[in-house]
């Protein structure tokens, strides 16, 4: 095993050990109920960084598919019966597997036309969705909203098997990006990211790379949709499908640093917490919205890399000064992935 | 029957006023390959103050056209220089989405503390009343905004033809690295450009508010529509972004009448999907050469 | 050996994270309920986002209370304190808030947020910790059939059945008046749809032939076609199921299409006693029926106290029923601690299930999973003017059939 493998690993698995014994350690139920809002978000921005960040197609249309995660775990309930307790959590895979494919051949459509006009063309999958979501009445009960039965966990620790949940679709999301970032599909990904019009050029399966990537990011959206469904025990179409959720993940993954492995993850343990300490102190006001988006406006501009890359750079930087007291020889500085 | 050539009207009258719109989105995408995703907000912005003319100045909306379009010209000019010129580099489209994302949600934030969520609308003597058209009903305040969309979407065809600005623009979208090199300045068409873009939504964002009600949240679904409309008409282009939105108004009130008024937003976005399978460059749209 | 910084900020983060838990915690601690000091009640409203208005009304209907209530020296004794907490109309925050109310601020009761969306998720949170739910802006099917027993929703009747005064009046009238078919134009919302529909049943069954049916959505609607596809049918009523801005645009349409059916029914929207004749045009009102759960001039238990006081502390001018029931949900807490002399939940939950309890939105009962068991008011637009016309108990006015003509 080679020396950057070992040291990924350990960081996964001290991350494993730190976040995962948290809700074992503190039994505060309302930092538990943060910690599932903070994981949610992470497994959303890694979901949302496995496709955007590494193929380069920003796609806008992820809340729809939170929303069928959503919606698909509840009708799972109705109309089939699939138990309480942890059962749900056991259905998850499959609710996820069968999203994603039923969004290949919208994402076969959308993957047609440039950078651009696919952005638009899933803002407006998100908006079908949505309507789909008000009007198939008999189906999803529109507007009235889908109640799922309340899980029967100790109240002791309520949360903790929601936080459980998420953390291991994080983790999974983690995996795969790792996997995928050190295999061939990871080189042709970056490629198309680089410049597809080449990489068509050099061979590369460009339209099958993009719809595996696209699938994986969908399956792990979708599984998050579920647990939260669970979670609340109430949804409807607009909280489903909210634009301001995937806005929010997509700031995260901005502000952790798009393409990277644990940008997303950091965005969302920064933002998360800082954004509910914030409703907190505000208490009563009304300028939530506002905030919101002058904080999304400053880490675009200012910070658009994200805090990972700018931090790398920054210490590369301190190192090389640091190495060389001689005066400075201009060295080419190397690009990280 | 009639009630279809009914439907066909409305459908034209509306189409026309989102075709006002969407050139403003359209046009700013051809010269510098940003998506103003604020187009929405901007609108409503702008219905806000023709609504707050109206209600404190008894100023008619028509005429505040007059007062809100070089007011919000300004507001563009302003938002170009500040949020989006500053973005840089070979994600800068993608990044402008964001940016201009973050300035509608800002938009609906602060109207929402100033105006609170009630829905408005602008309430005129006239706001009733319809002529009567071989038996068909024609509402005065549409078909109004249909000639005030009209008359400015063909001042903005001259302008872009006849005038030297009008060349500039059309050089940079054809060419910008020509253009810069036969001396367009082209950070200033840009920012002009962009002006222009929220200018016309202003005007149109003053007929909205007379014809629907409004609050702050009503960008999302004008966004919507307006994103649909230029992606099928293709990205940058004019024709095409006037084309689609009639179409989109055409489609929207007929299978409202024939159907159900809740699959009408719907329809259309099948209808877009459905030609993008076809034609995934829009009507007007040219296909990506390579870079 | 090279730090590698991903690892250094994920488990700065990680640290970070663990370390304000912690801290927070221990603060928390200190916030334990006590059996003297001040009462807390803690309640997540809509400051921000599509509900800000009426969670606005309902914040100053709590303040109201508990000012009113501290001014006679609180409950059994001890001072009101409201903790309010913004949850930008999402329900994954107001749920949220009602966990940090509960576990973190360990306050004594929670009252409900705005809106049966928001209710819902809140009430199952409530019910976790055994907290009695007292809620006046959930009454929406969703929440009675979570089933819950915690939940005491503060209006006269569910939502979904405040339009049944007007198919009892309808049935009232002797039948040589009553309409022989009706049309139901409904808002794609959860409590403008199924009121429309309750209706329809309730008639169908009385042989009042419907001839028309649609639901609109809510955004960027034109009302001319669906007002063409009502008025083809040539009903003797049209009973809509609205929120205000469509019901204001059917109205117009109406008036544009010169279509004037014997009757008009809006279930919101023309109940507005400052907003409709504005924005209809104030010749255009009369005749028309809507329903609502509070009135100013109501002969409720406070309710004069109340305008009264609100006048006083907010100003003259409309007052929005999301005061009034808030207010009450306020005064059903006075009247059961009074009553048993304790504000332990569960006593409280089991309390509230039996007998009647006065309030400015009526005396309210409820059943055990939290439907209240009265009726709302018929109101009709005549001369210019509002009135409570059905149930005749509390008409303030004798009801005009059939509606006269636009303009007059």
């Amino acid at each position: 095993m080679s020396r950057a493998t070992a040291a990924t690993l350990g960081r996964g698995a001290a991350f494993t050990a730190v976040v995962g014994g948290f809700p074992f350690v503190v039994h505060a139920a309302w930092i538990v109920n943060i910690g599932v809002l903070t994981l949610m978000y992470a497994a959303l921005a890694t979901a949302w960084n496995l496709f955007s960040g590494y193929t380069g197609y920003i796609t806008l249309g992820q809340a729809a598919f939170f929303g069928l995660g959503a919606y698909t775990l509840g009708i799972a309930f109705e109309h089939f019966g699939i138990g309480s307790g942890y059962n749900p959590f056991y259905a998850l895979p499959l609710v996820g597997i069968g999203v994603a494919f039923a969004s290949l051949p919208v994402a076969w459509i959308a993957l047609r036309t440039r950078h651009m006009t696919f952005a638009i063309v899933t803002l407006t999958v998100l908006f079908v969705v949505q309507q789909l979501a008000f009007n198939l009445h008999s189906v999803t009960h529109g507007t009235t909203g889908l109640m799922l039965p309340t899980p029967s966990f100790a109240i002791g620790n309520y949360d903790r098997p929601f936080y459980l949940a998420m953390l291991a679709v994080l983790l999974l999301g983690l995996g795969i990006c790792w996997v995928v970032l050190r295999s061939k599909l990871g080189l042709m990904l970056l490629a198309i990211r680089e410049d597809e019009e080449k990489a068509r050029g050099l061979g590369i399966r460009v339209t099958s790379a993009k719809l595996i990537a696209w699938w994986l990011s969908i399956a792990l959206t979708a599984m998050v949709g579920g647990i939260w469904a669970y979670y609340l025990t109430f949804i409807y179409p607009e909280s489903a499908v909210d634009p301001l959720v995937m806005i929010g993940a997509v700031l995260m993954t901005f502000l952790g640093g798009r393409g990277t492995l644990w940008g997303p993850t950091i965005g969302a343990m920064v933002l998360v917490p800082a954004q509910q300490y914030t409703l907190l102190q505000l208490g009563a006001s009304q300028l939530y919205l506002v905030g919101y988006a002058a904080v999304f406006m400053v880490v675009l501009l200012l910070l658009p890399r994200g805090i990972l890359p700018s931090l790398r750079s920054g210490l590369a930087r301190l190192r090389e000064r640091r190495r060389t007291k001689r005066p400075p020889v201009i060295r080419e500085e190397r690009a990280h992935a | 029957m009639h009630q279809v050539v009914q439907a066909v009207i409305l459908g034209l009258l509306i189409g026309g006023v989102y075709a006002l719109m969407a050139s403003g989105l359209t046009l700013v995408f051809g010269i510098m390959k940003v998506i103003n995703v604020a187009q929405g907000a901007l609108v409503i912005l702008a219905a806000y103050l023709s609504y707050a003319l109206f209600s404190h100045l008894h100023v008619d909306p028509f005429l505040s056209i007059l007062i809100v379009t070089p007011a919000m010209f300004v507001l563009g000019v302003t938002v170009q220089l500040v949020f989006v010129r500053s973005l840089r580099g070979p994600d800068a489209p993608e990044l402008s989405l964001l940016v201009t994302w973050a300035l509608a949600l800002g938009i609906e934030g602060v109207l929402s503390v100033i105006f609170n969520t009630t829905y408005r609308v602008s309430n005129p003597s006239y706001a009733d009343r319809s002529w009567d058209l071989f038996g068909y009903q024609v509402s005065v305040v549409r078909a109004f905004a249909f000639l005030a969309s009209a008359i400015l979407l063909g001042l903005l065809s001259l302008l872009l033809t006849r005038s030297r600005f009008g060349r500039a623009v059309r050089a940079t979208v054809q060419n910008p690295t020509a253009a810069t090199l036969l001396g367009v300045d082209a950070n200033r068409v840009q920012t002009l450009s962009f002006g222009l873009g929220v200018s016309l939504a202003a005007a149109a964002g003053a007929v909205y508010g007379v014809i629907y009600p409004f609050n702050p949240g009503s960008h999302y679904d004008l966004i919507s529509r307006l994103l649909s409309i230029v992606v099928l008409g293709g990205l940058g282009s004019l024709g095409g972004a006037v084309v689609a939105a009639l179409a989109m108004g055409v489609i929207q009130a007929v299978v409202a009448v024939e159907f159900s008024p809740t699959w009408s937003a719907f329809s259309f976005f099948v209808v877009l999907l459905t030609f993008l399978l076809l034609r995934p460059q829009g009507i007007f749209g040219v296909r990506e050469r390579t870079l | 050996m090279t730090r590698n910084p991903a690892r250094i900020a994920v488990l700065a983060a990680g640290g970070v994270l663990l370390l304000s838990a912690l801290a927070a915690g221990g603060a928390a601690a200190t916030h334990a309920r006590a059996a003297s000091g001040p009462i807390k009640i803690g309640i997540s409203l809509s400051l921000s986002g599509d509900f800000s208005d009426p969670g606005k009304a309902a914040q100053r209907g709590y303040k109201l209370w508990a000012k009113v209530a501290n001014a006679k020296g609180g409950v059994l004794g001890r001072k009101v304190q409201l903790i309010i907490r913004d949850d930008t109309s999402s329900p994954t925050q107001a749920a949220t808030n009602y966990q940090t109310l509960i576990t973190r601020d360990k306050v004594d009761l929670v009252f409900g947020p705005f809106s049966t969306l928001l209710s819902a998720p809140s009430a199952a949170v409530a019910s976790r910790y055994g907290y009695a739910f007292i809620e006046p802006a959930g009454g929406g099917p969703a929440i009675f059939d979570e089933k819950l027993h915690n939940v005491f929703f503060t209006q006269p009747a569910p939502v979904v059945q405040s339009a049944d005064v007007f198919a009892k009046f309808l049935l009232s009238l002797p039948a040589s008046q009553r309409p022989k078919s009706a049309s139901y134009p409904a808002l794609d919302d959860p409590f403008a749809s199924p009121i429309a529909d309750r209706v329809r049943s309730l008639l169908e069954k009385a042989h009042v032939k419907t001839t028309y049916k649609t639901i609109y959505p809510s955004e960027g609607t034109d009302m001319g076609p669906v007002i063409q596809k009502v008025a083809s049918g040539h009903p003797d009523a049209v009973i809509a199921g609205t929120q205000s801005v469509d019901a204001y645009a059917l109205v117009k349409a109406m008036v544009q299409q010169k279509f004037n059916p014997k009757f008009v029914f809006l279930s919101n929207g023309a109940n507005n006693p400052a907003e409709f004749p504005s924005k209809v045009g104030a010749k255009n009102v009369n005749g028309i029926f809507s329903t609502g759960d509070w009135f100013p001039q109501a002969k409720n238990p406070g309710n004069p106290a109340f305008v009264a006081a609100y006048q006083k502390t907010y100003g003259a001018g409309a007052i929005d029923p999301g005061s009034a029931e808030a207010y009450a949900a306020g005064q059903v807490v006075e009247a059961v601690a009074a009553k048993i002399h304790s504000i332990d939940n569960k006593k409280i939950i089991s309390t509230l299930h039996t007998g009647s309890w006065p309030t400015v939105e009526g005396v309210l009962r409820w059943n055990s999973v939290g439907e209240p068991q009265g009726s709302d008011l018929l109101v009709e637009w005549i001369n210019g003017k509002m009135y409570p016309v059905y149930p005749p108990k509390i008409a303030l006015h004798k009801p005009v059939v059939p509606k006269p003509a636009w303009g007059k």
